[in-house]
């Protein structure tokens, strides 16, 4: 926020010189719509970081959080399109204006004031199982399911987040019901796999890799089209005969009317930037290897993956009261 | 043991090298100054500070952090004491009888005992984390939803049964803490509540200009309503350290809270704010005068104060042993150290027993720095107290809006600070206590995830409560509290 402020503030000193020079010639605010600290957060920083050198003006990160996402994306959406405010989102920007369809809501935003810009990351998010429950593999976890209907139960990071639309793309692929306990965030929905109040979570390869390695949860399948490379061994769904793929992906945005030579610059700053190797290892570190699509591809990418969505929303429909 | 002592020196080595020390100290200081400002939370410190650590080595900056961390719970405790404004709601409990000793003149030995009840807390509870961090671990992922709200019911209820006046004004208060925390988007639906069309209600009414309202401008305004302003005693240099009774009625409150504290610290689900209300419960119970207390009794203070950072230690035990956080500012951590590319996660204290030992012995190291640092300051903070209201009160509320606003950016937070204000005005007069409605507004969406998450796991059975043994024993203890607090009317 303070560092919102400061961008903010910087902006307006600069406003005098609009006009004249091109773009940019004063700070970037980048929207974050989360919390520091979660994927969005530790993607935006080092994008932000690479950015900068790029276009050689500093780009501010300012966490918008709120509303699961809404606030920070309906902000950038309503934000001067002059190049000056980006975003780093994640897929639940596809998520929130069904929902709100699903809830005949006014929407927060809808996905045409967006300017996609760059694919930065996609995950598939892996299933995992408790390692003291009984399923060596996705085919005694369906049996199972099929003998005792809502019986077992996985845990989210939220009704309609990602961890949840994974879970039940994969119930509807494969018929049968599972029980939700949702809580807030991918930590908590760890937390309680590993006490054993839920049976079964999907979630991102960062947060599952370290508990499989301590042998405390078992990985069963993936969700990608391909395998892994941290784990080559683990199948995945389209293997196993289940038509289904999920990502857990972060990608940067523009306003929709932001004018083409200024998406143009942002797109080659990022293309550039991509390629930095600060940025590969900052990735690297966190535990997100680069996915980089430019805008076009990214574009074709973010359709697809909507779509995907919409449906697996409408299969699970209005979830009343948890 | 032997092993033990070994890891230890390790730590030390580490700890005591110059660059951790400097940014051990630097932690610190900035923690404490966010710790002080009504606004700004230690989450809120951490959260901005998270981009300076990124070119520090994973050790430093975690310690860095800790620091900060460590910095605003103590920071929190002295605009409390000195001017009844509560930086976070932990530090709620310390501005009831830590102000009411200002106003007595006590204000130096408040804040020393703030600082040293804290100081012990924190280092006894870092013993316990070296010690039973692996052990303690698995036993707190036994806490499901299901534990934890009858732990936060349990909560709820000694603060009500234990306060000064009618229990049934306590419930009532409660009661209006957890309706106000049912404001804004419902988190498992989506759907909005009680929102009245006012967007910016979506992400519900905050903590900070609720307390910063019950307290500090209800504060305000009642001193402002009375005839003649008393002016609190400023005392002589030498009244400012406690006195040995004030000491004897320390040590007992500091050794229960720093317990109580750790325990509760340690259960996932960010319901560490109970720790330092119930202590303050325990500490009137036991207490052979609780008519002192809200008169400015000091195991008040004491023990509250230790809770509250023995709590913040025994958070940390879930996210070293396991990986997974306690809380919100442990996630920020665990966020600090995927950056640095340490995995946190059931093998970090062997894979990386150079940054786990190192950063239990800078946490030593950063308790009796902060304890250096704050009670030389103590003699300065209490000059404060020696500028007239006329000056002071408006100053102070010129503090309140600024800090509310700059945590939030929010013209309706300041609309929602007055109005608490007014509201927490009448109340006081009705001889309604409000530190159960801050307590019910912080613990409201957590009872209402886990009380849903509870019945989601047994299909609507409320059973769920009393078959668990852990959640069982809990819902006892409330049920033989209120029962008994409502038949000593």
């Amino acid at each position: 926020m303070i560092r919102f402020a400061f961008a903010a503030i910087l902006a307006a000193l600069a406003v005098p010189a609009l006009a004249q020079g091109a773009f940019p010639d004063r700070p970037i605010a980048m929207i974050v719509p989360f919390p520091p600290g979660g994927v969005a957060d530790q993607t935006a920083r080092p994008v932000a970081a690479a950015m900068e050198k790029a276009l050689k003006q500093p780009v501010v990160l300012a966490n918008r959080q709120g509303a699961g996402g809404a606030v920070g994306m309906a902000a950038t959406a309503a934000a001067r399109p002059d190049g000056y405010t980006i975003m780093t989102a994640l897929s639940s920007i596809s998520v929130i204006p069904e929902a709100d369809k699903l809830f005949e809501r006014k929407p927060a935003y809808t996905m045409d004031q967006f300017a996609p810009l760059a694919l930065i990351s996609s995950d598939p998010t892996v299933l995992v199982v408790n390692a003291e429950r009984p399923w060596k593999s996705v085919a005694e976890l369906v049996a199972d399911a099929k003998a005792r209907p809502g019986q077992i139960s996985f845990s989210s990071s939220g009704v309609y987040g990602t961890l949840h639309m994974a879970t039940e793309m994969f119930a509807h692929a494969a018929q049968v019901k599972f029980k939700h306990v949702p809580f807030n965030g991918a930590g908590p929905a760890m937390t309680a796999l590993l006490g054993g109040h839920v049976d079964i979570l999907a979630s991102g390869p960062g947060v599952v890799l370290p508990q499989i390695k301590a042998g405390k949860v078992r990985a069963l399948a993936g969700w990608g089209a391909k395998r892994l490379d941290v784990m080559p061994e683990l199948p995945t769904f389209k293997e196993l005969g289940f038509d289904i793929e999920f990502y857990i992906w972060a990608g940067v945005f523009a306003p929709a009317a932001t004018p083409a030579p200024i998406l143009e610059t942002l797109r080659r700053a990022i293309a550039q930037g991509v390629k930095d190797p600060d940025f590969v290892a900052a990735m690297e570190k966190a535990g997100t290897p680069v996915a980089y699509l430019d805008a076009p591809e990214f574009k074709k990418f973010w359709d697809t993956d909507a779509a995907r969505l919409a449906k697996a929303l409408r299969a699970i429909g209005k979830v009343e009261g948890g | 043991m032997t092993e033990t002592l070994a890891n230890l020196a390790l730590g030390f080595s580490v700890a005591l090298s110059p660059q951790v020390l400097i940014y051990c100290v630097i932690g610190c200081f900035i923690g404490t100054l966010v710790g002080m400002l009504p606004g700004l939370g230690p989450l809120a410190g951490i959260s901005l500070l998270l981009p300076v650590s990124f070119g520090l080595s994973p050790t430093v900056a975690l310690v860095m952090l800790a620091g900060i961390y460590y910095g605003a719970m103590y920071g929190g405790s002295t605009t409390s004491i000195l001017m009844r404004l509560p930086g976070e709601a932990a530090s709620v409990m310390t501005c009831i009888d830590g102000h009411a000793m200002a106003r007595q003149g006590r204000a130096g030995a408040a804040l020393a005992i703030a600082a040293i009840g804290s100081f012990v807390a924190g280092t006894l509870s870092l013993v316990g984390l070296m010690l039973l961090a692996p052990p303690l671990a698995s036993l707190a992922l036994k806490f499901g939803p299901p534990e934890q709200c009858a732990l936060l019911v349990l909560g709820l209820v000694v603060l009500a049964a234990m306060g000064g006046g009618s229990v049934l004004k306590s419930l009532a208060m409660t009661v209006l803490g957890l309706w106000l925390g049912t404001i804004g988007i419902d988190q498992m639906s989506g759907f909005f509540r009680f929102q009245f069309g006012l967007v910016e209600l979506g992400d519900g009414i905050g903590l900070v200009p609720v307390a910063v309202g019950l307290f500090g401008i209800a504060e305000i305004l009642a001193s402002a309503g009375k005839p003649q302003l008393e002016r609190p005693r400023t005392p002589a240099f030498r009244e400012l350290w406690p006195s040995r009774r004030e000491f004897a009625d320390s040590a007992g409150a500091i050794g229960r809270g720093t317990v109580l504290g750790f325990l509760i610290g340690i259960i996932p689900g960010s319901a560490h704010i109970v720790a330092s209300f119930a202590s303050y419960g325990i500490e009137k119970r036991v207490s052979k005068t609780p008519e002192r207390f809200g008169q400015g009794a000091i195991a008040g203070v004491a023990g509250p104060e230790s809770a509250n950072n023995a709590a913040a230690c025994g958070a940390l035990v879930p996210m070293l042993a396991l990986g997974v956080p306690s809380g919100a500012i442990p996630a920020v951590m665990i966020a600090a150290l995927v950056v640095h590319g340490v995995a946190p996660g059931p093998t970090l204290i062997q894979d990386q027993p150079a940054l786990f030992w190192g950063f239990v012995a800078a946490m030593y190291v950063g308790n009796l720095v902060l304890l250096a640092m704050n009670l030389p300051l103590v003699g300065v903070f209490v000059q404060l107290l020696r500028i007239p209201y006329a000056y002071l009160y408006p100053a102070i509320l010129a503090f309140c809006v600024l800090g509310v606003y700059a945590a939030s950016q929010s013209a309706v937070d300041l609309w929602i600070m007055a109005g608490a204000g007014a509201v927490g005005y009448g109340l006081r007069k009705a001889g309604f206590e409000t530190a159960p409605v801050v307590l019910g507004l912080v613990l409201s969406p957590m009872l209402e995830n886990a009380w849903r998450q509870s019945l989601a796991m047994s299909d609507g059975s409320y059973a769920v409560f009393v078959q668990r043994p852990i959640a069982a024993g809990f819902m006892l203890a409330a049920a033989v509290m209120l029962a008994w607090g409502m038949r000593r009317r």
